[in-house]
């Protein structure tokens, strides 16, 4: 099957997706981001990852370990907006876990153990929390991104009020 | 490795080693012992532990010894302040996540983390702990996970992956979160996981060991309500000794008959005498495939993790495994029908343990069609609640412990004798411990049964040693016929795949799980080298010469069993005690 005509035309399927790539360089990586951005959730359930390593002839454990290396791939549904803090030393310094604070007790999300995970949704499916080691803006620290926009020099103040106006417009 | 040599020098003094040695081994000329925690021979340095660092003149930073190669004119230093100083804050990293349990733990004395402790010194903690407490992992009837004691070397990963070609493990997480782990960080039972053991005999620490069965047998042991009968793999005889810190290659059969009744075992037997029967059963098995057109080539069922293995990764090939059961299930099914019957002890009150070199040996016996010895008595009437034909499988390691734990010196106790009738064997039988050895065996006694005339040499020496798929020729019923012997599972791999595409050009295969066979087994005294392989394999060999008899169907014991129980070879008994069936697993 040709990828090009897979690309032009609908949104592949995560077969079409994994016939394209695989034996290629880097196939693995590009083949999970892909079926990522496939699932309205944004994540990669246990039998995407099961198809994804019998399609490839991967192991389970080693597409497992590349799924759990990578910060931006999620193992559980995602919720419709997502809110990155960054837990860089930068970040941290200045103030960045009083922004993870904010931002949980904002979507009322109880129990995250920045120890144990690095993300975690409202039970809503309103928004996910996320945590990254870096986001290399160390020197607009602190920063936290919004459904994909990056703020800079956020305050708690600040990340309250982009909270609130995900709740607007009927979203919620 | 080429002939040339390579001049440096290592702490002032100058080394010759050949050309493409690495700085651990040139150290060793220079008298200087690098210590390493990750690093282990035969598999690709992850380079981990940062333990190994050397400073080289010129060099900014310092250098990893383990992955570093011996250039002309290099200057290392092994000891400079730097090196000692960097080397003991890479320990003590280590340790700081590392729980203080050497008291209660199995590799207490044995482990290569504690002793690097105790080399470097180490009096205090300085750094914090930063992990949480992972949890245990005692999902298999096997093997024991637990997470919070590894260090994350590596080793265990890259056996499952490059020697076994499972890769049921991997490291999984990053950076505090690091692991290793299965698929979905579930418990090694619903992984690819054979069991095969082959990671805790690298393990460093205590973060990969086999199940400990020894208290429920030594419960079983001081029980007046058991008669406790043992039987030895052929294995146990050439690592024993070693295993209690006598030379690797030492061949203890008499004294390891002598400490197993010091422990109060009431019958020593030998699962030698059922590899004899194992011979027979199989041997008229694949004559019978030959002659009738059976599913060829015959693969032979004694490695529990090879099962595992094919029943996991190539379920469609399972007709080309003998319906054999391994000798240890061969053995529990006799001792607890024919044994018990003769010796007129209620079978339920019979416990048959056995000693293995292999640690997917207690899964076997936990396998739930592995009760024919109750079937059978089930069928003459008996009630009573099912019993398995085997109730615990220990290791080389544990059995090794509870000699200790009971104060018996092995190496000064008298050499003593199997009991009969199910001690009695042969050559053909030691061997199986040893890759080659089942097929060397089988060879021995299916030549002389369809030739009708003696073997003129005994010693299929193509069939020997420690390459990974190994072949020879034979001549049975005036057709030549090519058979091979595989040892570790990725070599299994490659014979499988040939089936699998029709082109294989073997009759009957031999493939054992570990590399080495059995001598090999995850069971084994840990960290095993080529060169202990070959020590242990080299007393397997001088047991084979030693034992008058050397072919399975001489075995008078063998004959007489037949004789006055079983009838005769894949006859019906045979196939209610002594076959089995496979299925596929799924992961
Ligand atoms: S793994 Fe080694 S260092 Fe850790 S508790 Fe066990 S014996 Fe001690
Ligand atoms: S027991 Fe064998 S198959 Fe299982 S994880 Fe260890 S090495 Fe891999
Ligand atoms: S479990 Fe043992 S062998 Fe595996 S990475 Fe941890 S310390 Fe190393
Ligand atoms: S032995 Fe070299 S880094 Fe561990």
């Amino acid at each position: 099957m040709s990828s090009t005509a897979i690309m032009k035309n609908r949104v592949p399927s995560l077969d079409e997706i994994i016939e394209a790539r695989k034996g290629k360089a880097g196939a693995l990586l590009g083949i999970l981001e892909d079926a990522q951005g496939l699932e309205e959730h944004r994540y990669l359930s246990e039998d995407t990852l099961r198809r994804i390593a019998l399609g490839t002839g991967t192991p389970l454990s080693t597409v497992y370990s590349v799924a759990t290396f990578y910060s931006f791939f999620n193992l559980a549904p995602q919720g419709k907006h997502s809110i990155v803090v960054c837990r860089g030393t930068a970040c941290h310094t200045r103030g960045s876990l009083e922004l993870l604070e904010t931002a949980l007790a904002r979507l009322g999300i109880d129990g995250f153990r920045e120890d144990e995970c690095n993300s975690i949704t409202s039970l809503d499916a309103f928004a996910s929390v996320r945590t990254v080691a870096c986001f290399g803006q160390c020197a607009l620290a602190p920063v936290v991104e919004v459904d994909g926009t990056l703020h800079s020099r956020v305050t708690v103040g600040k990340l309250a009020s982009l909270i609130s106006k995900l709740g607007k417009g009927g979203d919620k | 490795m080429s002939d040339k040599m390579v001049i440096l020098t290592i702490d002032g003094k100058e080394v010759s080693v050949p050309e493409g040695s690495g700085l651990l081994d040139a150290a060793k000329g220079a008298g200087a012992d690098i210590p390493t925690l990750c690093y282990l021979e035969g598999l690709v340095p992850s380079a981990s532990c940062g333990l190994c660092v050397v400073e080289i003149e010129g060099g900014k930073s310092l250098s990893r010894a383990c992955v570093t190669k011996a250039i002309p004119g290099m200057k290392v230093r092994t000891t400079s302040p730097r090196v000692m100083a960097a080397r003991r804050t890479a320990l003590e990293l280590l340790l700081a996540n590392h729980p203080s349990d050497c008291l209660s733990c199995t590799r207490n004395g044995s482990c290569e983390l504690q002793t690097m402790a105790e080399r470097m010194g180490i009096r205090e903690r300085r750094f914090p702990r930063t992990k949480k407490p992972m949890g245990m992992d005692v999902s298999t009837e096997g093997i024991v996970r637990d997470n919070d004691k590894c260090i994350l070397c590596g080793r265990c990963v890259s056996v499952c992956a490059e020697v076994q070609g499972v890769s049921a493990i991997q490291f999984a997480g990053r950076g505090i979160r690091t692991r290793v782990a299965a698929f979905m960080d579930r418990g090694l039972a619903s992984s690819s996981c054979v069991q095969c053991g082959q990671c805790s005999v690298v393990c460093p620490t205590g973060a990969i060991t086999e199940k400990d069965e020894t208290r429920a047998v030594w419960r079983a042991l001081q029980s007046p309500a058991k008669t406790v009968l043992v039987q030895t793999a052929p294995a146990i005889r050439a690592s024993l000794g070693e295993a209690l810190g006598m030379a690797p290659g030492s061949l203890v059969t008499g004294k390891m008959v002598a400490a197993l009744r010091k422990l109060g075992f009431n019958r020593v037997f030998d699962t030698q005498f059922t590899a004899d029967l194992t011979i027979m059963e199989e041997g008229s098995e694949l004559i019978s495939r030959l002659t009738k057109g059976g599913t060829l080539p015959m693969i032979t069922s004694c490695s529990p993790g090879w099962v595992n293995f094919i029943e996991g990764f190539y379920p469609t090939l399972l007709p080309h495994l003998s319906s054999c059961k391994s000798p240890q299930q061969m053995f529990g099914a006799l001792a607890k029908s024919f044994y018990a019957e003769r010796a007129t002890i209620d079978p339920g009150s019979l416990s048959v343990v056995s000693i293995m070199p292999c640690t997917a040996k207690k899964r076997e016996t936990q396998r739930p069609e592995m009760r024919s010895a109750w079937e059978w008595w089930k069928g003459k009437g008996h009630q009573g609640s099912s019993y398995y034909d085997v109730d615990f499988a220990l290791t080389t390691r544990e059995l090794a412990r509870m000699i200790r734990e009971a104060g018996i010196d092995l190496a000064s106790l008298p050499e003593e004798e199997f009991d009969d009738p199910l001690g009695r064997s042969t050559g053909a039988a030691t061997i199986f411990g040893a890759t080659g050895g089942v097929m060397e065996a089988a060879l021995r006694t299916v030549y002389e049964i369809v030739e009708g005339k003696t073997l003129a040499e005994l010693e299929f020496k193509p069939l020997r040693g420690l390459h990974g798929i190994k072949e020879a020729t034979v001549v049975l019923g005036g057709k030549e016929i090519r058979v091979a012997a595989a040892h570790s599972l990725s070599n299994a791999r490659v014979l499988l795949d040939e089936i699998a595409a029709g082109s294989s050009p073997y009759t009957f295969i031999e493939i054992m799980s570990c590399p080495g066979g059995c001598v090999g087994g995850g069971g084994q005294p840990y960290l095993p080298t080529d060169a202990k392989r070959k020590l242990r394999t080299g007393a397997i060999y001088t047991e084979d010469r030693r034992i008058p008899i050397r072919k399975s169907h001489e075995n008078p014991a063998i004959t007489a069993i037949y004789k006055e129980f079983l009838g005769e070879p894949l006859g019906h008994l045979s196939h209610e005690l002594l076959h089995t069936e496979y299925k596929e697993r799924t992961f």
